[in-house]
């Protein structure tokens, strides 16, 4: 069975937070990050396309916007093998927590969004090690758009410009990030990701949050049960 | 020769593939083609493995620096495929190019199953791959592939599959990891219908059982 389906068996806890841009989850996982942190628990942090192999070449092919929806999925694959294999695998052996802003459900919903098969992104990605966890910020892609316009314009791929499903970036970026959270819903059943209503205010969601993740902790025997 | 044979892929040039592990004789002989088919009259394009203007400097890079695990390396390659797939190979083909391939799907089978994946991954990763109208297998035992690689510049440490760890000895590796991609080879000559040649022969000799092939091909009027 591939390793993406079965528990990974090893001593640390992963524990993921996914959505659509300006959903919260990047608040929310910090947050959680300190917390764990003041309880003295080895915890790391990793992000979506921040490999030293291969996200400044994305990001550049990004700009120019040189990439086929098939390209675009490679090349956040390689990036995500390469976190997994330095950082993510070896933290979790170590008996970490690792928080995962982003995981492979991000590239799940994406892809596909992008439609490129849904089978074939599941498929490539089968090499993944499965979470413990994972939260899913549900917010509608209207809300999105005023969050991140807040402080810039939506760029050329997060409005699915590349689909061309309209000329007018803002336009494009509320139909491309529905479809993006049109595949997020329908994972929640599929692989369980635990679903926060992202019109909560921060205090609500993060207690929420903490509730859960305290729950494995004790589980894991993390945290001993007082 | 059966119509349906051919142009799998649906497009109106030919799909070309020369197959074959390091120092086997395939640029030489996708060259040569090259000129032959240009001489019939054809257009005609040829592109090698790895050399995407995206991806391809990246894959040296991290090569030279040792940075790839066998899933980076892995999907590297399938994204410097499909960046060429969509810029050049497809619109060549959709042009009515004759198009030449120097190493194909085929040689990322071999490479990752014997890096550790599972064979049915990689199939499914390369699954939107167009399929080739023919296969060209240059066929060479190891040690004949041995003293050309030493004769023209020496044992590279991915080609004698260092990077994997089968020994320190770089003339011992090369000899098993060559010896695994050709067992790799050969279990897929018949699934994917390769012609097989013998790559000890001449070049001459092997051009010209490539152009006879090819040949006909093109005699049939299949390029319209």
């Amino acid at each position: 069975m591939a390793r993406f389906l079965r528990d990974h068996n090893l001593k640390g806890v992963l524990i993921c937070a996914e959505g659509i841009d300006g959903s919260g989850k990047s608040t929310q996982i910090d947050l959680l990050y300190s917390w764990l942190k003041e309880m003295k628990q080895d915890v790391i942090l990793t992000q979506w396309n921040s490999s030293d192999l291969i996200s400044e070449t994305t990001k550049k092919a990004k700009k120019k916007n040189l990439l086929s929806p098939r390209t675009f999925s490679l090349l956040h694959a390689v990036d995500f093998a390469d976190r997994l294999e330095k950082t993510i695998i070896p933290a979790m052996k170590a008996g970490f927590i690792v928080l995962a802003d982003r995981y492979v459900y991000t590239a799940f919903a994406r892809d596909v969004a992008r439609m490129v098969d849904h089978k074939w992104v599941r498929n490539m990605y089968s090499f993944a090690i499965k979470p413990d966890m994972v939260f899913y910020f549900d917010v509608t892609s209207k809300i999105s758009l005023d969050r991140i316009c807040q402080n810039r314009q939506p760029k050329f791929y997060e409005a699915g410009m590349d689909l061309k499903l309209s000329n007018n970036p803002y336009k494009s970026y509320v139909i491309f990030q529905n479809r993006v959270n049109e595949e997020y819903k329908k994972m929640v059943d599929e692989y369980g990701l635990i679903r926060i209503d992202a019109t909560d205010n921060i205090h609500q969601k993060q207690m929420l949050m903490r509730e859960q993740v305290m729950k494995i902790l004790k589980q894991r025997g993390f945290i001993k049960n007082a | 020769m059966p119509e349906n044979k051919y142009k799998k892929h649906g497009y109106d040039g030919l799909l070309i593939v020369v197959e074959g592990t390091d120092g086997s004789g395939k640029s030489t002989q996708v060259n040569l083609l090259k000129k032959y088919v240009e001489n019939e009259g054809y257009g005609c394009m040829l592109s090698e493995w790895k050399t995407s203007r995206l991806i391809s400097d990246v894959i040296n890079e991290a090569k030279d620096r040792n940075l790839l695990n066998a899933t980076t390396f892995s999907l590297l390659y399938a994204a410097d495929y499909a960046d060429r797939l969509e810029n050049t190979i497809i619109p060549a083909l959709k042009a009515g190019f004759v198009v030449i391939l120097d190493r194909y799907i085929y040689t990322a089978y071999v490479r990752d199953s014997v890096r550790g994946h599972d064979i049915d991954w990689v199939k499914k990763l390369y699954d939107f791959a167009p399929t080739p109208d023919l296969v060209f297998y240059l066929k060479m035992p190891v040690h004949k592939l041995l003293k050309r690689m030493i004769g023209t510049g020496g044992l590279d440490y991915f080609e004698s599959g260092r990077d994997i760890g089968i020994s320190t000895d770089i003339y011992n590796s090369f000899e098993i990891y060559q010896n695994r991609c050709l067992a790799e080879y050969s279990k897929l000559e018949e699934e994917y219908n390769f012609i097989t040649l013998d790559g000890t022969l001449s070049r001459t000799t092997i051009h010209n059982q490539i152009k006879e092939k090819v040949g006909e091909i093109l005699a049939s009027g299949i390029i319209k």
